[in-house]
């Protein structure tokens, strides 16, 4: 039986002109998993939050919501609360309480059950989550992917039966996010629990749905299992936007003359590439990275620590960045990538070493004139670039700041919105925007600094694959202008994409530097999936482009 | 932070060192006073001191005052004894003579420690004012009357007779109805 | 470790009233070394290490100082060892000095040792039983601080790299940290609806909410809460019957040695001594059962 029906459900929030959902009819069986995916904005938190009725927006609506033939308003309140789960986006917030037990005993507290009952189930919950060597921490000294786990913990001792995720994995990095969906994964082959996942990462999730919900403009563009998503899409627009944002292994087999059935995984794109294409030959391998040209930000022999007691964090980090290079430096999660750019940007001092801004030591900047026309710094969360009630009002503050005429103000801000296509945003208020949308106007907000150096700190992190393809071209688009971008990540399919030279940074220093296509050639496994998928015909391939090449190339 | 604490304490006790000057001397150095021998054409007074009053109230005193050692049997700390009146003396500087010359102990309140603009006898020979009560303390009479100043403000006239008193009744006990507080508070 | 402080809040919390009061309460100078000595002796099994020395240096200092103030403030007593500007310094004040200094410099510690025993944990589960919204309230809040603090470094560093408000100038500082401010507060309700959904998605609001904890009452927990109030009750009946009674003024009492005075001693002893008994109880258990493996 279906655990969900939605029929011909349309819902409008108040004031808006457009429909936020329109006409959605679609069933979900017990005990599958559905991954929901789309641009942001499409509707995809508003349908997730309508199946929690707790959480159901207000607004206009029509149509019905059924779950388990029980339409959902009839629902009794405590079996609502208990058997539909909900794990928000945000690690941080949703934490309710101060210790790791009471978050998992809070809804149980909630629905009055006997200390008894509560002390069993956390138990059994926090064995399952492997919670135990944490249980008695403060909820302010984990991990993002710890605090993920344990909203999903704290949900699961409810006992539900489903479980509705709205991007729980965007603030984690990609360790955290693989646990995190690996632990989903066993939650629903092991316990046959229904799983409602809205994801923009989909490499990792795509191969284990059951069903793929594709949503545009509060519509549904595909409905399907993970193999035929990619042929729904294409009957429907042959250009689709979402076909690019589909994991490597169908962007591949998409590019290519379609045969046979699609591959999902790594693996099945290797073999699917060895099938179809081993004959070909392999591709050139690419020129190795000449240094050249004007040296615009230099770190030489920098060592870090955070206090004379503790351990070195930099040991010795040497690179230098030319005007107009992208320079991408990949990482693990707290191996201090972060502290490094700090230093570049003056906010830390190292005790040893120099740093070189334009040639000249970074400490004979004085005062704000290192951050006017020189150097800026864009945070991994670019929530915290913005001060005033609009985004306007940030930008007119940053020119009051730079000095800016009247008329030069005007310019720049026109000139920078364009560019970034930001215009639409400037009257919102900046927490009202999409990941992707505070990215860009943050972004925007450190042009208007006329920087030569821009250090961009996980910049994809919470963003779709829309906003990171905007991304890659705003980075094409400075480069000719003659910046200097410095970006930490741990996204190598970003970086391969948005890099002119590739970096290692591991234990203090960078071990590795090369020309993207040359530097994840070396790697096995710190590589894209594109490249795993096809290394073994040729292993300069990197991109999902790069192996399109290649098979087409052969024929 | 607490270092500073430290620090700030460490200062102030110095300060209030500074302040007060230092003036160190050894017991035998300090009773070594000087009482002018009294000649025919000396102005000179009388003082005594005296706590009567514990005695009639015994029960109320301090347990560990309550001995010979501390409260005579007669009450009598001092005889009416003849002092010489220096010129300028005030009623305090005598009785801290006095004390003095008799290796009395006795403890006051300086000037500039409160806000009566005179010194405050606080106790004399182990008593304090509270040790027998909670309207216990000394206070002086002059001819018998009671003046309403502080002892350090009140300049007595030759032939004067100075008493001081115990009282352990806001001076009610020893005949002051006025109710005015002791030694002019 | 910590075998003082698994045991259950409400004896921890009624252990640290009785130890305190007492101290708070006595000026005898056989209760207060034993409560200083008891208290340096716990918090010395609490922390270890080169954190207990630099804190026992602090203390000291601050120990001195305070007994050599009380000499300088009074001059009661029969044994003048010097004249200081006219006012005798007696050995009497000084030894009420140092007995000042004992009863201040004790109740510290034992503040210290509180603060590390009684975890929020254990304080709100104490209080959420008489207001359980409170309790959750507070846990709310301790968990918002941090998140908070952190928020607002992150605003401030993002701010510093563009270089705005990063003026040497105090006006600038400040002009800076109010901006910050303002944007946290926004901040905070937004996060502040999430937490809000968060909790109704988990069934807040319904009726018939009951309060979890981890603690539980056993018998050792009752044993020893009975052993501390029999403890207490003993020493307050010497306090009332005048044996723990001691005066310094004008002459430093001797110290009683009829044997109600040296029962209620021991009981005081035992009383403030208990906890490092039991964490040495349990560290030679440890050591005892490891030299046997």
């Amino acid at each position: 039986m279906d655990l969900f029906r939605i029929e011909n459900l349309s819902f409008r929030y108040p004031a808006a002109e457009k429909n936020a959902l329109s006409e959605i009819s679609l069933s979900v069986e017990g005990g599958s998993f559905v991954v929901l995916c789309g641009q942001s904005g499409c509707g995809k938190t508003t349908l997730l939050k309508m199946l929690k009725r707790e959480l159901s927006p207000h607004g206009s609506r029509s149509g019905e919501i059924f779950y388990n033939g029980l339409c959902l308003q009839e629902l009794s309140e405590r079996k609502s609360a208990c058997e539909i789960g909900y794990v928000l986006q945000n690690p941080e917030s949703q934490t309710v309480t101060d210790k790791v037990w009471h978050e998992l005993a809070f809804g149980l507290e909630n629905m009055g059950a006997p200390t008894s009952v509560i002390r069993r189930r956390v138990g059994e919950m926090a064995s399952f989550f492997g919670i135990q060597d944490w249980f008695r921490k403060n909820t302010s000294e984990l991990s993002g992917g710890q605090k993920q786990l344990l909203n999903l913990a704290s949900i699961m001792v409810m006992q539900p039966k489903v479980l509705i995720l709205d991007e729980p994995t965007s603030q984690l990095d990609p360790i955290a996010a693989a646990d995190f969906i690996a632990t989903l994964q066993k939650l629903n082959k092991d316990l046959g629990l229904t799983i409602l996942l809205a994801e923009h990462r989909l490499e990792e999730v795509f191969p284990i749905a059951d069903r793929v919900l594709v949503m545009e403009e509060g519509g549904i563009a595909a409905y399907e299992p993970p193999r035929s998503v990619e042929r729904a899409l294409r009957e429907k627009n042959p250009a689709h936007p979402m076909l690019k944002a589909l994991p490597s292994a169908v962007r591949i087999f998409c590019g290519v003359d379609r045969i046979g059935d699609c591959p999902l995984t790594v693996k099945e794109g290797r073999r699917y590439l060895s099938e179809h294409w081993s004959e070909n030959p392999p591709c050139v391998p690419p020129a190795a990275y000449m240094p050249g040209g004007e040296p615009a930000l230099e770190l030489k022999e920098v060592w870090f620590r955070y206090s004379r007691d503790l351990p070195d964090v930099l040991r010795g980090v040497t690179f230098s960045v030319c005007k107009g290079e992208s320079f991408c430096i990949l990482g693990g999660n707290g191996t201090g990538k972060t502290t490094m750019l700090d230093i570049a940007a003056g906010l830390r001092k190292a005790y040893r070493g120099k740093v070189l801004v334009a040639g000249k030591p970074l400490k004979e900047y004085r005062g704000g004139e290192l951050y006017r026309h020189h150097l800026a710094l864009l945070p991994q969360n670019p929530q915290t670039v913005f001060l005033k009630k609009t985004v306007e009002a940030d930008f007119e503050e940053i020119c009051k700041v730079m000095e800016y005429s009247a008329q030069e103000r005007a310019d720049m801000i026109e000139s920078v919105s364009a560019r970034l296509g930001i215009e639409p945003l400037q009257k919102q208020h900046p927490y009202d925007l999409s990941g992707g949308e505070q990215q860009k106007c943050a972004l925007a907000k450190m042009l208007l600094l006329r920087p030569r150096i821009l250090l961009l700190d996980e910049p994809t992190k919470g963003i779709d694959a829309f906003a990171k393809l905007q991304l890659l071209e705003i980075i094409r688009e400075l480069k000719k202008d003659g910046i200097a971008i410095v970006t930490v990540t741990h996204d190598v399919e970003f970086a391969c994409m948005a890099a002119d030279r590739c970096a290692l940074f591991f234990d203090g220093e960078i071990v590795s530097d090369d020309v993207p296509r040359r530097f994840f050639a070396e790697n096995n496994f710190y590589t894209t999936a594109a490249n795993r998928i096809a290394r073994h015909l040729d292993p300069f391939a990197v991109t999902v482009e790069d192996v399109v090449a290649f098979c087409r190339g052969g024929k | 932070m607490k270092k500073d604490l430290l620090v700030l304490l460490a200062v102030v006790l110095l300060a209030v060192f500074v302040i007060r000057g230092t003036e160190i001397q050894s017991v035998d150095e300090y009773y070594l006073t000087h009482i002018d021998d009294i000649s025919e054409d000396s102005e000179t007074v009388f003082l005594s001191i005296r706590c009567d009053t514990i005695l009639e109230n015994w029960d109320a005193l301090d347990s560990a005052l309550r001995s010979e050692q501390y409260v005579p049997k007669d009450g009598v700390i001092l005889q009416k004894t003849e002092y010489v009146l220096r010129p300028g003396d005030s009623v305090f500087d005598l009785l801290s003579r006095a004390t003095r010359h008799h290796k009395i102990q006795m403890e006051y309140q300086g000037v500039r420690d409160n806000g009566y603009g005179s010194a405050y006898i606080r106790g004399i020979h182990y008593l304090y004012e509270f040790s027998c009560g909670p309207l216990s303390g000394w206070l002086y009479t002059v001819n018998g009357a009671f003046p309403g100043y502080g002892c350090s403000k009140y300049f007595p006239k030759d032939g004067d007779v100075i008493e001081w008193k115990y009282t352990c009744d806001l001076g009610r006990d020893v005949g002051n109805d006025s109710g005015s507080g002791l030694q002019g508070r | 470790m910590k075998a003082f402080g698994a045991l259950h809040p409400l004896v921890l919390f009624c252990y640290f009233i009785a130890v305190l009061f007492l101290s708070a309460f006595t000026s005898h100078p056989v209760l207060l070394a034993l409560s200083l000595l008891g208290a340096v002796c716990f918090w010395a099994t609490l922390e270890q290490g080169g954190g207990f020395w630099r804190s026992m240096g602090y203390y000291a200092v601050l120990f001195l100082l305070i007994a050599v103030t009380n000499p300088l403030f009074s001059h009661n007593g029969v044994t003048p060892l010097f004249f200081l500007n006219g006012n005798p310094v007696t050995l009497e004040a000084i030894l009420m000095g140092i007995d000042i200094a004992a009863l201040m410099v004790s109740i510290i510690f034992w503040c210290k040792c509180y603060s590390l025993v009684m975890t929020s944990d254990k304080f709100l589960y104490l209080f959420g039983r008489i207001v359980p919204k409170l309790s959750l309230v507070l846990s709310m809040a301790l968990r918002f601080i941090p998140l908070f603090q952190n928020q607002a470094q992150r605003v401030g560093r993002a701010q510093k790299a563009m270089g705005l408000y990063a003026g040497t100038s105090y006006v600038d500082k400040l002009r800076g940290g109010l901006r910050v401010f303002s944007v946290m507060v926004t901040w905070s309700l937004e996060n502040a609806v999430d937490t809000g959904d968060s909790m109704r998605a988990r069934g807040y609001g319904l009726k018939g909410r009951t309060s979890f904890s981890l603690f539980r009452f056993t018998l050792r927990d009752g044993v020893f809460l009975a052993g501390t109030a029999i403890l207490f009750a003993a020493v307050l009946a010497g306090m009332r019957m005048g044996y723990l009674h001691f005066t310094f003024y004008p002459e430093v009492a001797p110290v009683q040695t009829a044997l109600a005075a040296i029962w209620c001693y021991v009981c005081y002893g035992l009383l403030a001594f208990l906890p490092f008994i039991l964490e040495t109880e349990e560290n030679l258990k440890w050591i005892y059962s490891v030299s046997k493996i």
